[in-house]
């Protein structure tokens, strides 16, 4: 077994090249969409719509969008595998299917977040300089990407990204809608299981009066589901998405 | 080169398409990969190129396994397909980021292929016409150097002299260790090109033979009425008589046809393996 079978540095590096070169336009549109989509909706619409509002931060706009538009780009991995005369090309292009997966996983991961952050930080400038001179009874409150907030969201993508690139690999088109369909389905079935194990802790009395002091979220993190439930998802959801992707990726045929 | 021992292959749950299918392809020949449609061609060089999984039995290319696609084994194989969609950029753009990925991309013969098959430089690939493009990916896939070609109705949405110039640079471009199989329908095309020659029929194959035996052990003659006797092996009408195929049992040599040759194996393919058996 020689190790150049499965991964090459040099050959990574030229499918990464060929990967920027082929998408560069679809990034530049996704990016361009996106700000647009920011600043008209998020920004102008959330404040004339919220017209008392007297503080403006990006957190939730951030997090929306970074999300959403990290989930479309996973879902989209791949999707030469949804075209049947693209397949072929794709599937014979001398690269081994680690290559393959590691270099689009990096893109759509650590790539998306980085640029993302980036770009929407210096949108928080041009939106919080242009909103500040249209909507003086509001403060704009400066994005940072490096802060608590941003990096739990960042997290939270990593975990969740994973999935979408099961989809990509396994879906032969439409993998977005697909996914997101299989993923309601699931939710339904393990909400559904849960409710029944956790049926007392749901149905007892609860008040939650001060955000994160909520009696019922407190008891629910005393149960056993629920404690194994966040340490799947936090130590094995990635790794496991990763695992099915990649041998998705690697048993794909014509 | 290619080694295919006992292959067993099905879509889904349907019948067999191979059921112990044996075939062995030495380096260095142009194979014609004949068969009508749905006989199972495509399907084979897919499996050849490691596009589709064998369910059982072997299958060895340049010394890998297909299934594998390691990049080793991807290098040594070039694959144009009858239908295809190139990326939207530059012939220019497109040689310098996908040659880096085949060690031994001759530069220098790609720019050769392309004067010789006249495309025009600095276009994007989407404007080119489906026959440009055609030549550009056969142009591309002779400079990798790879070890076996295949090419699959490659002569499709080319000119006709296009078609001739197509022949004079594959005929050029084989080499002791490099193999092209062409799988196609236009016979006539191939003419003068093709040696040995594979009849797949119903997921099997009927017929492997060059065209040196194929001369010796069948003759072709025309005559004006319908023709009888044990020798006869296939007829067909033609202006004026027919056209016979019979067992060369003299020394003389005529030239049989691909059309010809295609059809008189589909039609006695028993009477067709008892003479190529001997």
């Amino acid at each position: 077994m020689k190790l150049t079978h499965y991964f090459d540095i040099t050959r990574f590096w030229l499918l990464l090249r060929l990967e920027l070169v082929r998408n560069y336009k679809g990034i530049l549109m996704i990016f361009e969409i996106t700000f647009g989509l920011l600043f008209f909706l998020g920004l102008l619409l959330n404040v004339v719509v919220a017209n008392k509002r007297i503080v403006y931060d990006h957190n939730v706009t951030y997090a929306v969008s970074m999300l959403v538009g990290g989930f479309i780009v996973s879902s989209l991995a791949f999707k030469d595998l949804g075209n049947t005369l693209k397949r072929h090309s794709f599937l014979m292009l001398p690269v081994s299917a680690l290559e393959r997966f590691v270099c689009m996983g990096m893109l759509t991961s650590v790539g998306w977040v980085t640029l993302y952050s980036v770009i929407f930080y210096l949108y928080s400038i041009v939106a919080n300089t242009i909103g500040s001179m249209l909507f003086t009874h509001v403060s704009f409150q400066s994005f940072n990407p490096f802060g608590g907030f941003a990096l739990g969201i960042m997290k939270y993508y990593f975990v969740l990204q994973g999935i979408f690139l099961v989809g990509a690999t396994h879906f032969k088109g439409y993998a977005l809608p697909k996914t997101l369909a299989v993923l309601i389905s699931l939710a339904l079935v393990v909400f559904g299981l849960f409710y029944l194990i956790l049926m007392d802790v749901f149905l007892m009395d609860h008040v939650c009066v001060v955000p994160n002091e909520c009696e019922l979220a407190n008891q629910m993190g005393m149960e056993g589901p629920w404690g194994i439930m966040k340490v799947f998802f936090q130590y094995f959801l990635a790794p496991l998405s990763w695992g099915i992707a990649f041998l998705g990726l690697k048993d794909q045929e014509v | 080169m290619i080694q295919i021992d006992h292959l067993l292959f099905s879509y889904g749950q349907k019948k067999p398409l191979f059921d112990q299918l044996n075939l062995s392809l030495p380096p260095g020949n142009i194979y014609g990969l004949l068969g009508k449609n749905g006989a199972g061609k495509s399907t084979l060089l897919k499996i050849m190129g490691g596009l589709l999984f064998p369910q059982q039995g072997n299958v060895e290319v340049a010394g890998y396994h297909p299934q594998d696609r390691y990049p080793q084994f991807l290098r040594e194989i070039y694959l144009v397909t009858e239908e295809f969609i190139l990326p939207a950029m530059k012939m220019e753009r497109y040689v310098q980021f996908y040659s880096a990925f085949y060690p031994r991309f001759n530069h220098q013969q790609f720019e050769d292929y392309i004067k010789e098959f006249d495309l025009p430089g600095g276009q994007k690939l989407s404007a080119l016409s489906y026959g440009q493009k055609k030549k550009f990916l056969l142009s591309f896939g002779l400079a990798t150097d790879c070890q076996l070609l295949i090419l699959d109705e490659p002569t499709n949405g080319l000119d006709i002299p296009s078609k001739s110039k197509f022949r004079k640079v594959v005929a050029g471009a084989i080499t002791e260790d490099r193999s092209f199989i062409i799988s196609t329908h236009q016979v006539r095309d191939m003419e003068a090109l093709i040696d040995p020659v594979i009849i797949l029929d119903e997921g099997e194959i009927v017929f492997f033979s060059d065209l040196e035996q194929v001369a010796q052990k069948l003759t072709v003659v025309r005559q004006p009425s319908m023709p009888e006797g044990d020798d006869v092996v296939y007829y067909e009408s033609s202006l004026g008589g027919y056209t016979v195929v019979k067992v060369n049992t003299g020394m003389e040599e005529t030239s049989l046809g691909l059309e010809t040759l295609f059809n008189a194996v589909v039609s006695n393919k028993e009477k067709m393996y008892t003479i190529f058996k001997s």
